[in-house]
């Protein structure tokens, strides 16, 4: 780790055990400490980890096909054959339970990594230019972030719909690749990228500040002294020192995206029918809530509880990243 | 102090008019011929259709350049015209759609803002009191747990404990009037939304009054504890949680999306999610327009209000 954040300067208890070397502790190896006493944070780190792990290799344990229908088990209730229960066209709930975790799982990872890229790009460009470009930009970030994320999501989303179908359209015409008449993929595109337009401001915000604050910094003029380059700058000493803040940031991030995904697709904006999503499962329960409770109580459960994971997990980081707690 | 607010009034309308204008501007580019679009859903469509797409689209001014239609657009909305709704609820004044809609989705959201606020600040000034000890962290994460659920998740999960579990009420269903039975749900649901938020803000405020020299003072003249948070600490504590305010409006808007369509409240939510799924333009626009309209007029409220609350953010 860089200089400012490998010594904290907090006043020391003066004991032993501090002043020798053999247990000195590094920024991370106290972070990972502090994080390890809270187990709330815990559990919801093994939580994420399981979810995202079951995205991974779900489609492979699932024991049906997400889309296999057999309306003679329509309705069935939790059983040794349906893990689950199977829903009103007989499909298998745990498989449409993992296959929905792969889709929050995917537009998560995708939206988030392509909004820290804008945000990092961004952040850094008005960090170190400033002037107007960086006033023009961060009003702009200003404006995405005073408005309510869902409905911006919702607009770009309606609006990117049609020239996206017509772009693959002539893109099919070109090319005869049936890939392109895949509407399931089109909904992954569209979903992700109205969530990564709205989520790189907080982002941009955040690098930006520590590029101010970094560039400040007395071993950054001894940097810029000996020659290094704003870029080099950049990479051996903003990044890293970003590093802590941003992994919070990310975490974050990735759960908004769980539930914006959910909560877009529940409304049926995002993932549409029959592609599996648990917002689109939830909502398709909704309709037999009355008679058939356990259909809305699994999806509703289960974003729950990955959403709870993601907020404790992110409090959790938040509070062993934060250098300030140290104590 | 002026030339502050003139500032932030600037860009608040810039931004009002940047937001405006992509959203046209996706509509015009992006979602095609509406008018095309109203025909191709319908049943019937075959050549004689082109007269009538014709006519459709010089009626509502569609055959116009892209920029003078959106000059037509600002110019009829400032004066009262926000055009017909073309396929929600085809040839209604969007005005008169949203004037019926808004203040349904008002009223739950001002109810939720108040229940919302008052528990919010009184969890959040208990916690504060105990800090560290078990019903801070009771209270602590209680709110960190609420604040990851979505409303979407919370309102059928308790629909199910509250009607088909416990049997206490009966499926809420669309809009009674704010006094209803029925209104209760919404109104909780929503306001469980904004609650995170205050105890948050007002927990670090608190934190941060208690240790105030002029408290130790009030303490150590004998001031009854009461006393000294209502007379000492309150103020303080309050203030900051106005400028939640922008917050609140988000998850009032999120509330109530959700929460107006699951339940079919006809309020300003579901007026968005229905003029979406019908891609009815004038609709949309009206959206936007209001949403972010409502957005940076709280915003703005915040900077007038803060100073006037705060007299060190006056003197600055």
């Amino acid at each position: 780790m860089s200089a400012r954040t490998a010594s904290p300067k907090r006043s020391r208890v003066i004991d032993d055990k501090s002043l020798s070397l053999e247990h000195h502790r590094s920024l991370w190896q106290d972070a990972a400490r502090r994080f390890r006493q809270n187990w709330l944070a815990v559990g919801g780190l093994v939580i994420v980890i399981a979810f995202l792990v079951l995205a991974l290799i779900g489609p492979h344990i699932a024991p049906y096909d997400f889309l296999e229908q057999n309306i003679v088990k329509a309705f069935q209730g939790p059983s040794a054959e349906h893990f689950l229960g199977t829903d009103d066209l007989g499909r298998d709930v745990f498989s449409r339970m993992l296959h929905g975790a792969r889709t929050a799982a995917l537009v998560a990872f995708l939206s988030t990594s392509i909004s820290l890229i804008i945000g990092i790009l961004v952040g850094a460009w008005s960090g170190i230019h400033g002037g107007r470009t960086d006033e023009f930009l961060m009003w702009i970030s200003d404006l995405i972030q005073a408005m309510p994320g869902l409905l911006l999501v919702i607009l770009i989303n309606t609006t990117l719909r049609r020239p996206i179908i017509n772009w693959f359209d002539t893109l099919y015409e070109n090319t005869k690749n049936p890939f392109f008449l895949n509407t399931l993929w089109l909904d992954y595109v569209l979903v992700f990228s109205a969530l990564a337009l709205i989520a790189w401001p907080g982002l941009a915000r955040l690098v930006r500040g520590q590029v101010l604050s970094i560039n400040e910094e007395d071993f950054v003029l001894a940097a810029r002294a000996l020659g290094a380059s704003q870029w080099h700058i950049m990479l051996r000493h903003v990044i890293p020192n970003a590093l802590g803040p941003l992994v919070v940031a990310v975490t974050a991030s990735m759960g908004g995206a769980v539930t914006m995904e959910a909560g877009l697709s529940f409304l049926g904006i995002g993932v549409q029918p029959p592609n599996a999503s648990w917002g689109s499962i939830l909502e398709e329960g909704r309709r037999y809530w009355q008679i058939f409770p356990h259909l809305i109580l699994i999806p509703a459960v289960t974003i729950g509880i990955i959403q709870v994971a993601f907020v404790f997990l992110g409090d959790g980081l938040n509070d062993a990243l934060d250098p300030r707690r140290s104590n | 102090m002026a030339s502050f607010l003139l500032i932030r009034l600037l860009r608040w309308s810039a931004g009002l008019l940047l937001i405006l204008f992509v959203t046209y501007a996706m509509m015009y580019y992006g979602a095609g011929d509406p008018i095309r679009m109203m025909f191709i859903q319908g049943e019937d469509f075959d050549s004689e259709d082109e007269v009538v797409m014709l006519a459709l689209r010089k009626k509502y001014g569609l055959d116009e350049p892209f920029l003078v239609q959106f000059g037509n657009y600002l110019n009829n909305l400032l004066q009262g015209d926000w055009g017909r709704s073309i396929r929600l609820e085809v040839d209604r004044p969007v005005l008169e759609i949203v004037q019926f809609r808004l203040p349904i989705s008002m009223q739950l959201g001002f109810a939720a803002t108040v229940i919302g606020a008052v528990s919010g600040i009184a969890l959040g000034i208990v916690a504060a009191l105990y800090h560290n000890r078990w019903l801070d962290r009771f209270i602590v994460s209680t709110v960190l747990f609420v604040n990851g659920i979505p409303s979407f998740v919370i309102l059928p999960v308790l629909l199910l404990l509250l009607v088909l579990q416990l049997k206490l009420i009966d499926v809420p269903y669309g809009w009674n009037g704010l006094f209803h039975i029925d209104a209760a749900l919404p109104v909780a649901v929503i306001s469980i939304g904004i609650l995170p938020i205050v105890v948050r803000q007002t927990r670090s405020a608190m934190l941060e009054v208690k240790s105030q020299l002029y408290v130790r003072t009030a303490r150590a003249k004998g001031m009854p504890e009461s006393r000294i948070i209502l007379r000492h600490m309150l103020r303080p504590v309050l203030t900051p949680v106005v400028t939640t305010l922008g917050l609140i409006m988000i998850g009032l808007v999120n509330g109530s999306l959700f929460v107006e369509y699951i339940l079919s409240i006809p309020g300003f939510g579901l007026l968005t999610i229905e003029g979406i799924k019908k891609v009815d333009y004038p609709i949309i626009m009206a959206v936007a327009v209001v949403g972010t309209l409502i957005i940076f007029v709280s915003n703005f409220l915040v900077d007038i209000i803060y100073p006037i609350l705060d007299p060190r953010v006056r003197a600055q």
